[in-house]
């Protein structure tokens, strides 16, 4: 057999080394700079690349564009919430609500692709716009179940060998995310290579072709799916802990799926490695580097809540637009490029 | 072109004695929305031949071999396949029984490597060392393949992407080949060496559906041949008595 069958697999590509250690040796730097917040936000960011992770499979690697992603991390984020919230009756642990907001999430996917997976690029991209409204307005006026516009609250930090994680212990419960993400992009790198992923990859490439490799590609294109708003359902979960609340539906609107969107096309579509990039770039912005900015000039007096112009998270949409325009027009490919052809 | 004459000679004699039929298509119908395009076709690939079909363009051979490969759905008639109906089979699981399709205008995988494309035809399969047996086959059929094995699929050219779409259906190990005109846009060197491994591959026993609008090269090369007009067949017979049919040498070979 050739090379590349008989090699065994390395773990995680050298890229993907390169950014989980930068990421697991953040929090040393708080230590030398006391005045920056890092593991706190950061745990936001993982929660995103998550999410951006699950849309790249649909994305990136089956080539179907998916506008609400972040439905199905509001179904993560409420199934999590409905099984562990204490008003309710079932009550289970952190690690079995993930998991279950998980297999929720999948089963939607399932759902909404089985009857929609047949239509061609741009009206499959209207019905998940479609969806991701729907679900906000469900759970919005499910107020019996969902509570409406309240979100469901509290919901259980993680908890591991007995310790509960509370909000003293930000690096803790930040390494504890970090070890889920390393996780998933294990096992996201295995699927790459995995007789799924090839069969993903030859569905983006050529329908036609891949039917004529034995591949259906219906099917094919639903496992995507699943696999996909299965980890974005994850995400929500994880999000939902960490805020101790689903938040309001709205919390999971058009924005949210724009910026998945965007992470897994300016870290460089299709690329794992390029993903979390994008991911550290697009959130860490929002929630790392603007507020930190934004508390320094504060500090020293020069930035002030009553003046918009000065609070520097007022740009968020400006930079994101500035970064997606300058993306487009020098490395359109994104961050990180994967091998691309040179004439097709 | 002397060895191709004795080629077609001693092979119309062997298709003729103890002929079974591989493949079985009886009076299918066909179309794309209101449009019929396929009218009540019928014809038999016997095990060990190449059958050529050819036709004018938009004729319907390559709706002939959807209809074949399960991916379009018939309105009407039968197809069998190794003495079984497959018709309403879906296509991958044709494919996994070994009638596999080389489709019209390559399609190889652009931003796939020219290993990971011929990887994808083995797809359907889990015998390591048939896989491993194969692709040597593949490379020593295409040697140039080899060379080119860690190359992107879409930087290949239009001939070697033709050898690469056929390498890609060997790896499927099929029982019949069917190829939707190999020739199309290529150079006409590559072409003779397309022919050459099509009829090597048939010399170990691949029976071959092929379709060509080459009519000349396809009857040469072929045991027998079908013409088809606006979706019916107007001729069926062996094919060096095609290509000196006069209705032949006027439409299609252009004397
Ligand atoms: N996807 C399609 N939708 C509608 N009509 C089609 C489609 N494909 C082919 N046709 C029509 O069917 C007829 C036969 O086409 P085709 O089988 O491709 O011919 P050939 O391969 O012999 O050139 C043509 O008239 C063509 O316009
Ligand atoms: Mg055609």
């Amino acid at each position: 057999m050739s090379a590349e069958h008989t090699q065994r697999l390395a773990p995680f590509s050298r890229g993907q080394c390169i950014v989980l250690g930068c990421l697991a040796a953040a929090p040393l730097l708080e230590r030398v700079i006391p005045s920056l917040q890092l593991s706190s936000p950061l745990r936001t960011v993982i929660v995103f690349a998550i999410m951006a992770l699950g849309l790249n499979i649909v994305v990136g690697w089956t080539g179907l564009l998916n506008l609400g992603i972040a439905a199905f991390a509001a179904i993560g984020a409420y199934t999590f919430g409905i099984l562990t919230c204490e008003t309710y009756p079932f009550q289970v642990g952190f690690w079995w609500g993930i998991l279950l907001a998980g297999i929720v999430g999948a089963f939607a996917g399932w759902l909404l692709g089985a009857p929609t997976l047949r239509l061609r690029g741009d009206y499959l991209a209207i019905v998940t716009l479609g969806f991701g409204e729907i679900v906000q307005d469900g759970l919005k006026n499910l107020e019996v179940i969902t509570k409406g516009t309240q979100g469901i609250n509290p919901l259980p930090a993680p908890s591991f060998f007995g310790t509960v994680l509370t909000s003293e212990n930000n690096v803790q419960w930040f390494y504890l995310y970090l070890a889920i993400l390393v996780v998933i992009v294990w096992l996201m790198r295995n699927l790459e290579f995995s007789r799924l992923g090839r069969q993903w990859f030859a569905v983006r490439e050529d329908e036609l072709a891949a039917r004529c490799m034995a591949i259906c590609p219906d099917k094919t294109k639903l496992k995507a799916f699943a696999a996909g708003a299965a980890m974005a359902a994850l995400s929500g979960a994880l999000g939902a802990s960490l805020l101790s609340s689903t938040g309001e539906p709205s919390n999971y609107d058009f924005q949210i799926s724009i910026l998945a969107l965007c992470i897994v096309i300016v870290g460089g579509i299709g690329s794992i490695t390029g993903v979390l990039l994008g991911a550290i770039v697009m959130v860490g912005l929002n929630v790392v580097v603007l507020p930190n900015i934004a508390e320094s000039l504060q500090r020293n007096g020069i930035g002030s809540t009553s003046n918009v112009f000065s609070a520097p998270n007022n740009y968020k949409f400006l930079i994101f637009g500035l970064a997606l325009v300058l993306m487009m027009r020098y490395r359109p490919d994104g961050l990180i490029q994967t091998k691309k052809a040179v004439r097709s | 072109m002397s060895a191709a004459t004795t080629f077609t000679n001693t092979a119309s004699t062997s298709a003729n004695t103890g002929a079974t039929p591989l493949l079985e298509i009886k009076g299918i119908v066909a179309g794309y929305g209101r449009v019929e395009v396929l009218h009540q076709i019928s014809l038999t690939v016997n095990q060990g031949e190449i059958v050529s079909l050819i036709g004018g363009n938009g004729a319907g051979k390559s709706t002939t071999l959807m209809c074949i490969s399960g991916i379009l759905a018939l309105r009407g008639g039968e197809i069998h396949f190794a003495q079984q109906r497959i018709d309403g089979t879906r296509a991958d699981k044709l494919v996994a029984r070994g009638l596999v399709q080389v489709p019209e205008g390559r399609r190889i995988f652009p931003r796939m490597t020219v290993l990971e494309n011929l990887m994808m035809g083995a797809y359907c399969r889990n015998d390591r060392a048939g896989i491993a047996a194969d692709l040597e086959k593949v490379y020593a059929l295409f040697d140039i393949l080899k060379l080119r094995s860690t190359q992107l699929g879409g930087t290949l050219s239009g001939g070697e992407q033709q050898m690469l779409a056929i390498g890609r259906a060997i790896m499927s190990k099929p029982q019949l080949l069917m190829m939707d005109e190999p020739s199309m846009g290529i150079a006409p060197l590559l072409v003779t060496k397309i022919f050459e491994a099509v009829r090597a591959l048939n010399q170990e026993g691949l029976t071959i559906l092929l379709v060509e609008q080459n009519a000349r090269a396809a009857l040469r090369l072929s045991h027998r041949g079908y013409v088809l007009e606006t979706g019916r067949v107007v001729l069926a017979d062996e094919s060096k008595r095609l290509l000196v049919d006069p209705r032949v040498l006027e439409s299609y070979l252009g004397e």
